[in-house]
């Protein structure tokens, strides 16, 4: 069974400094893979490289078997790749609906029914169900902007899977979100990876998080892999805790 | 060959006034996201600068040295802090209309504040001409050409050798990283103004001599300051230079040797050319895409 | 739209109605071209305001209009037809210029459109045997539309209302459409949009090619508008005017063409006193505009409004909780 996802000796330089080292590893259908390590580890470097945002100094991406290395988002997107941003990025004019339409509206059809075709693509009946998942309902109508931090990180899931992706992925979703919420949020995404059977890859830094969510660990330090296995194994290793603790 | 050489020459000279020109527009795009399209009327502003002077009497020389000095003043730090400081927080694309309108501001002003007749205006050295190889090159080319290699000589060992050009180019290359660094960053902004505001003050008292001072001349300048930006690649100093030189001669090869209706055209096709095949300019590298 | 603002757009509509048959021929002159002109900025608003790029070339689309009607009605081509040629071709070179351009940052298109807008000058003065050089084409004749003849001052403004009217209505319905929430994606926060699927690149380049197939648009009126044209009206100025234009009136809103236009045609009548220094205060309340009130005319209204009535447009007053969800 190809993997999903295939990342192999991926190296990404800025001039002389060497965020990402040779990295290699596999997401397989349906997996929850938490990717953590300390700060500057190259944990976003790595993501951006996989997404298309930056391009890798060395190495190849594929998904489903696909070579995509250096592949533009957009086209990614239409593989059925998604992801969610460390620092919140929904569009704050546009209503809570509105987002949702836009998030899914790329994914189908021509520019040319896009154009012709109604004002909400078809999407209006998909939009109302991913509210009602993720519970802003009584929001739908509302700017985004004027949205509650908490809540936009809800937004920001629901865009990531409007197009209803098979791999998704999640840079450090519980940045900045109170405990409440952030429960929330878990119990949110875990059903949806329940329900739709989808892949997802989160970055984090909050260990209780990734371990409670997460089926398979990596852990990255100064760009390369340090340790992968399950969480209570990953927690355990003494490589990793000095990783961690030597910064 | 003789006119060869002639026009290699003056081509040269000519180059070396857009490569100053393309030196400091590319300087204030690399530390402060500046695109000031008012960069050709920079040019042209500070030669009526030196003529107002010598009408109220100063010789040649100190009336050089005033017209460098309005231009600090008011190209340099008026520009910065009355027009760049303000639209900063807008982002890229408000600044650059700012500089659009003042690109017509300063043209208009000129015109209606000094003389819409074009301005003869004194030459470095006298005109006479040298023969050299069967050729005929004019000192006033090689008067030009002296002035702009040591600007740009002496503007290189400033950005190499000294600690200050040296925080300057850190700046330019990463603002975050100088600033952590300990680098006053806004200082450094603030030189890279000074900088091109000496840069297009000293390209103005070279080129004017020729064009003669004429409202209209921002124009043709600044075109060609960002064509020989982009052919040397966007955001690098050598490459304005390199660019710079490159645009001087071919404009004066072309001049020869094309119909003089589309001599203007030349450059302009060249810009289309490299963008579309080599857009990141000849010593620009491809940059990260961020769209 | 606020109901203030419906309000506002109903009385304009009327005041432009009625106001030909209050006006002398220099009069009905200068809101035709107001009309014309009109449509050329709706052309670089979608440009620069929905997709966030500066085209310095749309003065250039509006003389490749002109002189596309001006060259095909002498031949017996219909105006209808020759109007649409002027609006094909346009969009045609617009795609041609921005597609290289496009690809690369630095708002590239900039220094393409500056460098494209004198190359077109340059043709439209050299190639007299096709333009007839600075001499320019005199006597475009206006159409006959089923009937019709719009040879009068006052018929002819009517028939540039009606064009403006029907573009108005197709660019608001394309702005309505899925691509409307495309391009404030595009302007908003293009990195987001990318990863959602949305290709910017195209986006900004169909904006960029329908802005400019605008121009070619009101240039096929223009030519009939003023009946003498030539290379110099089209030059750098004309673009500046209308970048201006744009500007003024509010960069991304709809109606902001339409108030810049308004203020860039009767502008100079106003400041004829100041005898030829209007430029440089235009200029000046440019630079000042951008400093304090960079969305133009039409946002510093919608600020007032908002003041006046206390209340955020567009969000209601709901408590905002944490934790969606009871």
């Amino acid at each position: 069974m190809t993997a999903v996802l295939e990342v192999s000796n991926l190296r990404k330089a800025f001039g002389g400094v060497i965020a990402v080292d040779g990295v290699s590893f596999e997401v397989r259908q349906g997996e929850i893979l938490g990717i953590i390590g300390p700060n500057g580890s190259g944990k976003s470097t790595l993501f951006n490289c996989v997404l298309g945002q930056l391009q890798p100094s060395a190495g190849e991406v594929r998904i489903d078997g696909q070579v995509t290395t250096g592949a533009r988002p957009c086209d990614l997107n239409r593989l059925g790749v998604s992801r969610t941003f460390q620092l919140l990025q929904v569009f704050p004019q546009l209503s809570v609906r509105d987002n949702l339409i836009l998030a899914g509206q790329e994914h189908q059809g021509t520019m040319a029914s896009r154009l012709f075709g109604s004002a909400d693509a078809g999407l209006g009946a998909a939009a109302a169900q991913m509210i009602e998942f993720f519970r802003l309902s009584h929001l739908a109508e509302e700017q985004a902007g004027s949205l509650s931090y908490g809540q936009q990180k809800l937004l920001d899931a629901a865009m990531a899977f409007m197009a209803g992706p098979r791999l998704v992925l999640l840079d450090e979703p519980a940045g900045g979100v109170n405990l409440t919420m952030l429960g929330n949020l878990r119990e949110r995404l875990q059903a949806y990876h329940t329900e739709h059977k989808a892949t997802f890859v989160v970055i984090e830094h909050q260990m209780e998080f990734v371990m409670a969510l997460c089926t398979r660990v990596l852990v990255l330090a100064e760009g390369r892999l340090i340790a992968e296995g399950a969480p209570d194994e990953i927690r355990r290793n003494p490589i990793v805790i000095e990783a961690y603790l030597g910064h | 060959m003789a006119s060869f050489i002639q026009l290699l020459v003056s081509g040269l000279a000519t180059g070396a006034i857009y490569a100053l020109i393309a030196v400091g527009f590319t300087l204030l795009w690399q530390t402060s996201q500046t695109i000031n399209f008012a960069q050709g009327e920079f040019v042209m502003l500070p030669a009526f600068f030196v003529l107002a002077a010598m009408n109220v009497g100063a010789p040649f020389w100190l009336a050089c040295l005033i017209g460098i000095a309005l231009s600090i003043v008011i190209l340099g730090v008026l520009f910065k802090l009355i027009i760049v400081d303000p639209m900063l927080k807008y982002g890229v694309l408000p600044l650059v209309i700012s500089t659009i309108a003042l690109s017509l501001f300063l043209k208009e002003s000129a015109k209606d504040f000094y003389s819409s007749q074009a301005q003869p205006f004194p030459a470095l050295v006298p005109a006479t001409d040298i023969h050299f190889l069967d050729a005929v090159v004019s000192t006033q080319s090689l008067a030009v050409l002296a002035v702009a290699i040591l600007t740009v000589a002496g503007l290189s060992i400033l950005l190499n050798k000294t600690r200050l050009g040296r925080q300057m180019q850190a700046t330019a290359q990463n603002p975050t990283l100088a600033r952590i660094l300990g680098i006053p960053v806004q200082r450094m902004v603030l030189y890279t103004f000074l900088l091109n505001a000496v840069l297009v003050a000293i390209a103005s008292i070279l080129v004017s001599p020729i064009y003669l001072a004429k409202f209209t001349n921002g124009e043709t300048l600044g075109m060609a300051a960002f064509i020989a930006a982009i052919i040397g690649g966007f955001n690098q100093v050598r490459g304005a230079i390199l660019g710079g030189l490159i645009l001087g001669v071919l404009d004066n090869l072309s001049a020869a040797y094309i119909s003089s209706q589309y001599r203007g055209a030349f450059p302009l096709i060249i810009l289309i050319a490299v963008i579309l095949l080599r857009p990141q300019g000849l010593l620009g590298r491809l940059e990260e895409r961020t769209v | 739209m606020t109901r203030l603002g419906i309000v506002v757009v109903a009385l304009a509509t009327v005041a432009a109605i009625v106001a030909p048959f209050f006006l002398k021929p220099y009069g009905i002159f200068l809101i035709s071209t107001w009309a014309v002109l009109t449509i050329a900025a709706i052309g670089l608003n979608l440009t620069l305001g929905y997709a966030g790029q500066i085209s310095l070339a749309q003065g250039a689309f509006v003389g490749i209009g002109a002189y596309t009607v001006a060259l095909l009605m002498p031949l017996g081509v219909p105006f209808f037809l020759a109007f649409l040629a002027a609006g094909l071709l346009c969009f045609a070179v617009g795609w041609g210029l921005g597609y290289p351009a496009l690809r690369v940052q630095h708002h590239y298109l900039a220094f393409v459109t500056l460098a494209f807008t004198t190359l077109v000058f340059l043709v439209l003065r050299n190639e007299q045997w096709l333009t007839n050089g600075i001499y320019g084409i005199t006597g475009t004749p206006r159409p006959t539309i089923l009937g019709w003849s719009t040879n009068s001052a006052r018929d002819f403004y009517f028939f540039c209302l009606g064009i403006l009217a029907l573009l108005s209505l197709a660019t608001w319905w394309m702005l309505r459409s899925p691509w409307g929430r495309a391009f404030v994606a595009l302007r908003e926060n293009p990195l987001r949009a990318l990863s959602l699927g949305l290709d910017t690149r195209r986006y900004t380049l169909m904006a960029f090619a329908i802005g400019s197939s605008l121009g070619g648009l009101s240039g096929a009126l223009y030519a009939p508008l003023v009946q003498f044209i030539e290379p110099n009206s089209f030059a750098l100025g004309l673009s500046f005017n209308l970048l201006l234009m744009v500007i003024v009136g509010g960069s991304g809103n709809f109606f902001g063409p339409f108030v810049g236009a308004l203020v860039a045609v009767l502008l100079p009548e106003w400041l004829r006193i100041t005898q030829g220094y209007y430029l440089i205060l235009y200029a000046a309340a440019i630079m000042v505009m951008m400093a304090f009130c960079p969305s133009g005319l039409l946002g510093l209204a919608e600020r007032a409004t908002k003041a006046f009535s206390g209340r955020r447009a567009g969000a209601t007053t709901t408590v905002r909780t944490e934790g969606a969800g009871s």
